[in-house]
């Protein structure tokens, strides 16, 4: 049965390994209306078809590659796609959503998703033709790295995404890759190489029809130039990348700097990427349909390759005290082969290093040591000797070895590279982000706390629970319909940013913005019908609309943001998770990075009960009835 | 929909060897036929059939042009964005994406890096957000066809 929507391709593949049965999955239109797309369906489908208690690794795992309706369309930057499970790394929901051009192929293909049930005897890959679905031998590709293995797998025009060897064996936080962007986090490689799926490729001749075409050039064609013209995203982000801001968040106190116990770094100048940019930087790149271009191409060994991102250069660099960026490119590109998720996998050297130091386990991994880091992370992507225990994560060492008091994680997910302590918000939603310490699904507060230009308090507390929900809602709601995060940005208009050149407006500002979080809990308050028009500076929803055909408008896609966010905490409370998960380690919300100063720790005590109390869920965190229904969940939790 | 082939095919293969879909497929001088679930609608066939014999996917019958004047794309540089669109979007991989940045800046840009292969589709300028892409007679021969109709 096809939607009744335009914007999707109106058909899910569902493909079982262990039987080889290939047939099709019948999403309803209600759930498209609900969820929109990429991440909140598949929770939804995960939901329905996955029973609570199943080990992530085994065959009753089930993996869904999900696109979003705006994914292909031209709008901007939307080659965006979603990959979800029950994440490996921490037993929550899973899911990671990345550029690389494989969702769009797959749509093209005539296919919004696929959902990859089972195991297969031996490794496969899928390989879809539009309507032909095949799965094929991949037993001469197993054991490529993530180079090889695009260039070995399927045809060369074809969208593609492929794990490498940590995904083989099983690296809690092993990645997915599509052409030179990667699914990071939740660890979908290792379920990936649970199920013997070295990869799928897509190619399709289809055509994705849209409701109202014209009105949607005319829309996108406006978006991409105040994406273009607006400071954020149409300077700042194209011209020195993800690290841009690296040097202000040290000045802000939120770089982590040895594994996570200072949050200022000295030689953070070396690091920035003001520094890549005139010194190594080739060209830029971007994911396609993208106009803000901030992924660099840099040189090594005489190849251009992709350039670090910031989280790399912070949490292989200032966390772990190494303030060479040519080294980092190397490690970087050794990651991305390998197939290892660059966050979790520096915050684990971290620990490893403050472990090392404090005796605690001895591994030769050493804060300012470069010479054998290349040397571990093959032995972290192979499981070799103490590669083993470190491919397990920080929860897993910090438990065997010690020191969870100071083990960057929530839930089991490395921290991302911003230290909560500088910024609290943002350690607010490193607690209460579903897939564990994420900075993007915590809310990514800290644009609001450091490195944008008109900044709450980063200390005071009471103005967070209310922002740090309104982002998550946001974010999730841009994420589900096919946008890049980074379209956000202009959420703050071009005149804030020439705001900071003057101490007293920006102090200013500051108080102004820190004071008015009762007006953000009203927003939040407010129901979606008094919201029945689209933002000009996100115009998500009114893209979606003209895409198809649907009735939404800003309330009803932050209510569905809002909604889906909610789904997810239930995935989670099914699995047995609640209040008590939602922790930071005792480092964060009991010791001050800056001895003297009260302010720098996480009051996470105080920030909680607000922020449950505000999104109407329980003391134990747990969605109420009354919320459940306010947000039209209600037929999942009478099933 | 897809491009049909009539009986006034002579089977000289021509369009079978230009289709960047491989979907035309017949015996030499028998006539061809074009798959229509392979068909990508680019039209190439249709422009490169000396008989007249291919017709579009509204059942118009397509005229031949001189290869020489197919339109091909221009990128407006001062528009494109460097989204890579049109370069995903071209069926044959004529276009790529520079090896260096444009002049000013930092971002690359999308050109034509092998014009014999452009089969002329217009596939790049229509997926263009910005409208950037534009399809014209490559100006060489726009010079040859002023002059000769002066003449």
């Amino acid at each position: 049965m096809a939607s009744k929507y335009k914007g999707y391709a109106g058909r899910m593949l569902d493909v079982d390994l262990t039987t080889g049965k290939i047939g099709e999955y019948e999403l309803s239109d209600r759930d498209r209306e609900r969820f929109i797309g990429g991440r909140y369906i598949s929770t939804k489908i995960l939901w329905d078809l996955m029973k609570p208690g199943i080990d992530p690794l085994s065959p009753d795992n089930i993996l869904i590659i999900m696109t979003s309706p705006l994914t292909g369309t031209g709008a901007p930057s939307t080659s965006r796609y979603d990959i979800s499970a029950k994440s490996p790394q921490t037993g929550t929901i899973g899911h990671s959503n990345s550029g690389g051009n494989f969702g769009i192929h797959l749509k093209k293909a005539g296919w919004d998703g696929v959902i990859v049930r089972g195991k297969a005897q031996s490794p496969v890959y899928l390989d879809i033709n539009d309507d032909a679905v095949l799965i094929k031998d991949a037993k001469a590709i197993w054991g490529k790295d993530i180079e090889e293995t695009k260039e070995l797998m399927g045809d060369k025009k074809a969208g593609k995404m492929v794990i490498g060897p940590a995904g083989e064996n099983l690296v809690r936080y092993a990645i997915v890759v599509s052409q030179d962007r990667a699914h990071g986090r939740s660890g979908m490689g290792a379920v990936m190489g649970s199920k013997n799926l070295k990869g799928i490729v897509a190619k399709g001749s289809k055509k994705i029809e849209l409701y109202d075409a014209d009105s949607f050039k005319e829309t996108i064609k406006k978006w991409i130039k105040m994406l273009q013209g607006h400071p954020a995203t149409g300077e700042f982000a194209p011209k020195y990348g993800t690290s841009g801001f690296l040097k202000s968040l040290s000045d802000h106190h939120a770089l982590p700097t040895k594994n996570f116990s200072s949050g200022h770094y000295e030689d953070a100048q070396m690091l920035t990427g003001q520094t890549l940019t005139e010194t190594r930087l080739v060209k830029n790149d971007g994911c396609q349909s993208c106009p803000i271009r901030c992924a660099r191409i840099v040189e090594l060994d005489g190849r251009q390759i992709k350039g670090p991102e910031y989280e790399i250069l912070c949490l292989l660099g200032s966390n772990m005290l190494i303030n060479d960026m040519d080294a980092i490119i190397r490690w970087n590109h050794e990651l991305d082969t390998l197939g290892l998720d660059a966050i979790s996998t520096g915050t684990v050297m971290g620990f490893a290093a403050e472990l090392n130091e404090k005796g605690m386990w001895k591994t030769g991994i050493e804060f300012g040591k470069k010479d054998n880091i290349s040397a571990v992370i093959r032995d972290i992507a192979l499981r070799r000797g103490i590669g083993a225990d470190l491919a397990e994560g920080v929860k897993y060492l910090s438990k065997k070895y010690g020191g969870e008091d100071f083990a960057p994680h929530s839930k089991g997910m490395e921290m991302a590279g911003y230290e909560p302590r500088g910024a609290v918000g943002h350690g607010l939603g490193y607690a209460t982000a579903n897939r564990g310490a994420c900075h993007l699904d915590g809310g990514y507060m800290i644009y609001f706390e450091a490195t944008g230009p008109a900044i709450l308090d980063p200390y005071d507390y009471r103005s967070k629970p209310s922002y740090t929900i309104l982002d998550q809602n946001l974010l999730s709601a841009i994420s589900a319909g096919g946008n890049c995060l980074f379209t956000s940005w202009t959420i703050l208009p071009t005149i804030v940013f020439k705001v900071p050149n003057s101490k007293i407006v920006s102090w200013l500002v500051t108080q102004i913005l820190t004071v008015t979080w009762p007006a953000i809990e009203l927003i939040l308050k407010m129901p979606s019908s008094m919201m029945r028009y689209h933002l000009p500076m996100l115009p998500h929803s009114k893209a979606i609309k003209q895409a198809t055909g649907m009735d939404i408008d800003f309330g009803r896609f932050s209510r569905m943001g809002e909604r889906g966010f909610t789904l997810e905490r239930l995935f989670n409370a099914r699995e047995g998770f609640s209040a008590k998960d939602d922790t930071l380690p005792k480092r964060f919300t009991d010791e001050e990075q800056i001895p003297g100063n009260a302010k720098t720790k996480v009051p996470l005590g105080k920030m909680l009960p607000a922020y449950y109390k505000l999104r109407g869920w329980d003391a134990n965190g747990i969605p109420t009835p009354a919320t459940i229904k306010k947000l039209d969940l209600e037929d999942l939790i009478r099933s | 929909m897809s491009y049909t082939i009539t009986e006034k095919c002579n089977g000289c293969g021509a369009c079978a060897r230009n289709c960047p879909a491989v979907a035309i497929s017949g015996e030499k001088k028998k006539p061809h036929t074009i798959d229509a679930s392979l068909c990508i609608e680019c039209g190439a066939c249709g422009r490169i059939c000396p008989q007249a014999a291919v017709l579009d996917a509204e059942g118009a019958s397509c005229m031949m042009i001189k290869r020489s004047e197919w339109l091909k794309p221009d990128i407006v540089l001062e528009s494109c964005v460097a989204c890579g669109i049109c370069i995903d979007a071209c069926p044959v991989g004529c276009l790529v994406l520079s090896e260096l940045p444009r002049k000013k800046g930092v971002d690359a840009f999308p050109y034509l890096k092998d014009a014999k292969a452009c089969i002329g589709c217009g596939f790049c300028s229509r997926e263009c957000p910005v409208e950037a892409v534009v399809m014209q007679i490559p100006i060489k021969t726009q010079k040859v066809a002023a002059s000769g109709e002066s003449a």
